[in-house]
């Protein structure tokens, strides 16, 4: 196994997944006009103003893990400049991304609480925000959900896309999609996983403790989530497969996940959280039409435990080609 | 200023950011392919594995030159071969003409010289590991103390003195060879030119170019 990454990478990686796909969710019910349905949408609420912080707390973890950069912060901005480099993409993404993210989040709670506008006009310290609740607030709020998806999809992306370059040094990492599409798997795997992660936080878990019974909002929620899930199993099972037919490390990686040193986490953190109980959960309310506040409220959170050890995995289980 | 965006425009975004990441790919290859640019290296370090003993003098005498700790060393030895007859692989960095740790490097720390040398520029690392990942030959190691990437240099003060890497100079069994590759009557240039001498896996397409192996016939 590689041993330069460990869990600070893994819980970075899913971080920013979750509040891309957060966004995303929560960019999805603004176009889609599920936002304005109801007078309050805990789930448009905590995709907006969630992602910024999860992705704050991310650079902060990715900074901690950092060697020379962490004790010489000003070495930091030397990661701007190789444009090679996807790492350097992924710095300048997360640059963009968190304060389009944190306005986007602010404009959401000035529309969701109007109270909240006399109460910065009350506070001096708080004025310079001024420039942000005197324009039209659901056209400047559309214009920073809209470039907050571009860039959410580009965030997603990228972490996979960063794996996905070592191609020769762990092979696992650049598995294709199918043997014979020369498209990496970790970029998909990883966007995917990011909206299953964000629909997970937004829906499952924000809208259940807020309103309770989310199903009579989105009646074909459950059927969604089985979509998503399915897709992940397929997504998983292509991963694993093209991987052992590939062979050498790459097979070795898919050898230890499914039956070897690895298949505690895959099956018992992965597998069953985010994919079994979830799964079942969905099945029985789309049968019965409803939900229970816990099993809404434990699917969200199976789902979102499963992602980051998904991105563990994904890192400890990356093996060096042998030489 | 009209700032409203409909949803097809919104999904007609997202599309594009997907496609522009898609095509990003193959760029970053791109860069990378012109083999043609690349100045040859000056310097051939060819290791002999028919005559390795695999003593590990070459790892403890890079350890005591480069002042690293106990049980840290650029050179690793791999066990090759059946328990009966094995052989071993001393590998350490490549010095590749297509370096993916460069490559993958976000500050530029690691770039190649003229001379075919690659190097890491300890002021700008930052220590994120990308590196280590990237290397197949797995020859970077990790400077706890300085937080920055290491990897051999090859002696690179002792070699423009006129000296050898610490390597070559400790080698016991004489396995290590080390000259000019510039120079074609040189004993280096001509194992390499004959075929005796090759790169270690060439088909990581990084195009090691200054070790060379003469490898056990398995």
């Amino acid at each position: 196994m590689q041993t330069a990454w460990g869990w600070l990478p893994a819980i970075y990686l899913f971080l920013g997944g979750l509040g891309a796909g957060a966004l995303l969710i929560a960019a999805v019910f603004e176009f889609y006009g599920k936002r304005y349905q109801y007078e309050f949408c805990p789930t448009t609420l905590v995709g907006a103003t969630v992602p910024g912080p999860l992705l704050i707390l991310g650079t902060i973890l990715l900074i901690l893990d950092l060697g020379a950069g962490r004790r010489e912060p000003w070495r930091i901005f030397y990661m701007y400049t190789n444009f090679s480099s996807v790492m350097t993409w992924g710095v300048w993404l997360l640059s963009l991304f968190i304060p389009v993210a944190l306005i986007y989040g602010f404009l959401e709670i000035l529309d969701t609480f109007p109270a909240a506008r006399p109460w910065l006009k009350s506070r001096r310290w708080l004025r310079w925000t001024a420039f942000l609740w005197n324009l039209p607030l659901r056209r400047t709020k559309r214009v920073f959900a809209g470039v907050g998806s571009v860039l959410a999809v580009g965030v997603a992306t990228y972490t996979g896309i960063l794996l996905s370059v070592v191609g020769p040094a762990i092979p696992f990492w650049s598995t294709r999609v199918l043997p014979f599409i020369p498209i990496p798997m970790m970029p998909v795997l990883f966007l995917v996983s990011a909206l299953s992660t964000g629909l997970g936080l937004t829906v499952d878990l924000a809208a259940t403790l807020a309103i309770g019974p989310m199903e009579q909002r989105v009646k074909s929620l459950p059927w969604i989530h089985m979509a998503f899930i399915g897709l992940e199993t397929l997504l998983l099972g292509m991963l694993l497969i093209t991987a052992l037919l590939d062979g050498g490390s790459a097979a070795q990686s898919a050898r230890e996940i499914i039956v070897g040193t690895y298949a505690v986490v895959f099956w018992v953190f992965i597998v069953l959280p985010g994919f079994i109980f979830p799964f079942v959960i969905h099945a029985y309310a789309a049968g019965l039409g409803r939900h229970s506040p816990v099993s809404g409220v434990g699917s969200g959170m199976g789902i979102v435990i499963s992602g980051l050890f998904l991105r563990y995995l994904i890192l400890i289980s990356g093996i060096p080609a042998a030489l | 200023m009209s700032v409203s965006i409909s949803r097809r425009r919104f999904l007609g975004l997202t599309a594009v950011a997907g496609i522009a990441a898609a095509l990003g790919l193959p760029l970053l290859k791109k860069e990378a392919s012109s083999a043609e640019e690349r100045p040859k290296a000056r310097y051939a370090l060819i290791i002999d594995t028919t005559k390795c003993t695999g003593c590990g003098a070459c790892i403890e005498a890079c350890r005591l030159r480069n002042k690293l700790p106990e049980g840290v060393s650029y050179i690793r030895r791999i066990v090759k071969g059946n328990a009966s007859n094995p052989w071993f692989l001393m590998v350490q960095c490549q010095h590749c003409a297509n370096p993916p740790c460069a490559t993958v490097c976000p500050t530029r720390a690691t770039y190649r010289r003229e001379d075919g040398v690659v190097l890491i520029d300890e002021r700008l690392c930052v220590g994120c590991r990308y590196c280590m990942q990237a290397c197949p030959y797995q020859a970077r190691i990790f400077d706890e103390k300085r937080g920055v990437a290491d990897k051999c240099w090859l002696c690179l003060p002792w070699v423009l003195g006129g000296g050898l890497p610490a390597c070559v100079e400790a080698c016991v069994p004489g396995a290590r060879i080390f000259g000019r590759a510039d120079d074609p009557q040189s004993e280096v240039a001509q194992l390499i030119a004959s075929g005796r001498a090759k790169p270690l896996h060439p088909e990581f397409g990084t195009e090691p170019s200054i070790l060379f192996y003469i490898l056990q016939e398995e």
